[in-house]
């Protein structure tokens, strides 16, 4: 059956643009997403640029500004999509299966749902020693490979988070990785690049209150972000043909 | 088994695998993962080299930061060994060479279950002086490229009791790869390592 | 202005797709393609004209496109769409339901829509597919007339394969922020996709420096373009479309049937 338009994603879409006057949800701290979100969480992240490496070869990255608009819109994109799914998959028996389908097909680039599901992966191994669970059985019955976002989620949700702090969480990492990644590939001033991703709290907030939004799967947000998809699959072309620092 | 390789830029860490890998390759189901940052060039020495089956070696990237890849986030080497093992099911033998290191790096207990540092005297006689944890706490120190001792000048008797005293009780072995191509003596260190371990299980 | 316009096409004994059912509504007319070539060809094809002050600010159009079992439908745009603000306010919407029966194929294959500055549009297609079928849907985006800012659109694209979703994507524009942004357009006016579900998908990904074909995680494949202009997207996009074994392999078999 097809969506009624009243509800569709469009719809929920279109609230984002009024959103900076949205009450922003308070966000009860947990555990889990301040380890998640912590650099040194040994769960394979380092090795992502989130398409940084390859905006950096183009040459449409080279400083802080416009790695911030960068950010901004990598943010608003698969932020927004990866931040919704995270608060989706923290509630009681999330239905992952579902959940993975719905992520499949928000994420048309072949190397980002590799990219995805490998963090996913391999987040995992952390997951289930820190945070065992059935909550993570069901999630590897659902998918042995899980996007990301799902573990991130299934994580927050089992240390008892809220669906916004794992929106909250996913947020974050959507945009802290790859201002790392920036910071050693140009040599940035690190002090910069930390401001320029402070400097994101009203995006973030906004982002964070449309993700949060329960929601069934099929209406959860989906934007696009056509160059950074694009530059996706360019970086493994040239992964094959030289040197290439970053997975993704 | 799986002995991680460390040591600094150019101290002869892809050609002391490539010679294990050579010598070993026929007695032991054995792969590799290589972390060189610049992803697939260590692994396309070994294989134009044709010392292993190209399917045999994994390269990882590890983001810039190569000891955060053998270290503190080991997640990538995990994956690729789990990779390998799916590929060929058991393997006696992993070899886990670093990108280039300074003398701070050491593999996290997690990713090998020995470590060798490979130091080479044309980076300087100093250098087992300065210890750090590659090669104080290595299971196995490795001064590669003696040959070019008396060209760099650098006093090898220095620099293996200096290791020593470093070391305490952990070995010491001195090698050069154009003398000796086989690597006799760390070949014979890694299968003691590999039947001791096929001992106690 | 409300309208809704209609088309069905069923396959008919003699294995030709013929329109059963068409019914247009002003700003939107639908014209079945006629003549001795037509009647001949297995493949229905319907043109799809517009008004040209149309979709303006207030408008909701709708269109339902039901392509029957076995049957062939070719849809096309003659003139590219402007979105334009309406003296009534309120945005313009238009939602498009695309139904492709088993074994069914329908290729959809409009003009550019033109954002024109102070419009807002919303559009929605919807594509449920069966088993078997094959759809070619295309959407060419153009931000302002040149040397004018975009006005505001949203839009989704969802194809359904039964009860799996394919592709669910929703396209911006109107905000230079975003538009500005390396992640989305990198300063780009125009924004080209193509979805195709037929036949083989790349066994990987393919990419040109601005442009890609991917295989989605289900079956079909995604084309994506970006350009200056509509000109130099759309050969992106063509360099991309050229690129799917399955469309190019259904190209070559036609070329044939028509020597």
């Amino acid at each position: 059956m097809l969506p009624e338009p009243a509800r569709s994603a469009v719809s929920v879409a279109h609230r984002r643009g009024d959103s900076n006057g949205q009450p922003i949800p308070a966000i009860t701290p947990s555990l889990a997403a301040l380890t998640l979100a912590d650099a040194r969480f040994p769960g394979g992240g380092h090795v992502h640029s989130g398409g940084v490496e390859e905006a950096v070869a183009r040459g449409l990255v080279t400083g802080v500004a416009d790695l911030a608009s960068f950010l901004h819109g990598r943010l608003r994109t698969a932020g927004l999509v990866a931040a919704a799914f995270a608060a989706a998959a923290t509630v009681t028996s999330a239905p992952f299966a579902l959940l993975d389908a719905e992520l499949d097909a928000r994420t048309p680039s072949t190397a980002q749902r590799d990219a995805s599901r490998a963090q996913g992966r391999a987040a995992l191994r952390a997951a289930r020693a820190a945070w065992p669970s059935p909550v993570l059985d069901a999630l590897v019955a659902a998918t042995s490979r899980p996007h990301h976002p799902l573990l991130v989620g299934a994580v927050i949700g089992i240390d008892g988070g809220s669906p916004a702090a794992a929106a909250h969480c996913a947020a974050y990492l959507a945009v802290s990785g790859p201002a790392s990644a920036a910071v050693r590939l140009l040599g940035l001033d690190p002090f910069a690049v930390n401001a320029a991703v402070v400097a994101l709290r009203p995006v973030l907030d906004a982002v964070v209150a449309e993700a949060a939004e329960p929601c069934p799967p099929e209406l959860l947000p989906a934007p696009g972000a056509p160059v950074l998809d694009l530059m996706a699959q360019a970086h493994v072309r040239q992964h094959q043909e030289q040197v290439r620092l970053f997975v993704s | 088994m799986r002995i991680g390789i460390g040591g600094p830029v150019g101290s002869g860490k892809t050609a002391l695998v490539a010679a294990l890998a050579r010598t070993l390759g026929d007695r032991l189901r054995l792969a590799v993962v290589t972390n060189d940052i610049y992803t697939t060039e260590d692994a396309d020495f070994l294989r134009r080299n044709a010392v292993l089956a190209p399917d045999r070696i994994e390269a990882v990237q590890t983001g810039c930061c190569p000891h955060t890849a053998i270290r503190d986030d080991i997640t990538a080497n995990l994956d690729a060994i789990e990779l390998l093992e799916e590929r060929f099911g058991d393997l006696d033998l992993v070899l886990v060479e670093s990108g280039g290191d300074n003398l701070t790096a050491v593999f996290s207990r997690g990713l090998v279950d020995r470590q060798i540092f490979v130091v080479d005297v044309a980076g300087g006689d100093k250098v087992p002086r300065k210890g750090g944890p590659g090669v104080t706490t290595a299971d196995l120190l490795v001064i590669n490229k003696i040959d070019l001792a008396p060209l760099v000048g650098a006093d090898l008797d220095v620099m293996t009791s200096d290791a020593h005293r470093m070391r305490g009780e952990l070995p010491v072995i001195t090698q050069s790869l154009v003398s000796d191509p086989a690597a006799t003596d760390v070949t014979g260190w890694v299968l003691a390592q590999v039947s001791a371990v096929h001992a106690v299980a | 202005m409300r309208a809704g316009a209609r088309v069905v096409v069923e396959r008919g004994r003699d294995g030709r797709s013929a329109v059963r059912e068409l019914r247009s509504q002003p700003p939107l007319a639908l014209l079945p393609q006629r003549g001795v070539a037509a009647a001949r060809s297995p493949v229905a094809t319907v043109h799809v004209v517009g008004s040209a002050s149309s979709p303006l600010g207030g408008d909701e159009v709708s269109l339902d496109v039901e392509v029957g079992p076995g049957a062939e439908l070719v849809l096309t745009g003659v003139a590219a769409t402007l979105a334009l603000p309406g003296q009534a306010g309120g945005p313009s919407r238009t939602t498009i339901r695309l139904r492709v029966a088993d074994g069914a194929g329908l290729q959809y294959l409009p003009e550019p829509t033109v954002v024109t500055t102070r419009a807002d549009h919303h559009a929605e297609l919807h594509a449920e597919l069966g088993a078997g079928s094959r759809l070619r849907c295309r959407e060419v985006l153009v931000a302002g007339r040149g040397g004018e800012p975009s006005g505001q659109y949203r839009g989704l694209v969802r194809v359904q394969d039964g009860s799996r979703p394919l592709l669910v994507q929703q396209q911006e524009l109107g905000d230079p922020r975003l538009q500005r942004s390396a992640a989305h357009l990198a300063g780009r006016r125009v924004l080209a996709g193509e979805v195709l579900v037929w036949g083989d998908d790349p066994p990987t990904a393919v990419a040109g420096d601005w442009w890609s074909l991917v295989p989605l995680a289900g079956r079909g494949s995604l084309a994506t373009a970006v350009g200056s202009d509509a000109i130099a997207a759309q050969r992106a996009l063509a360099d991309a479309v050229a690129a799917h074994p399955g469309w190019s392999e259904a190209v070559l078999g036609s070329q044939a049937v028509v020597r």
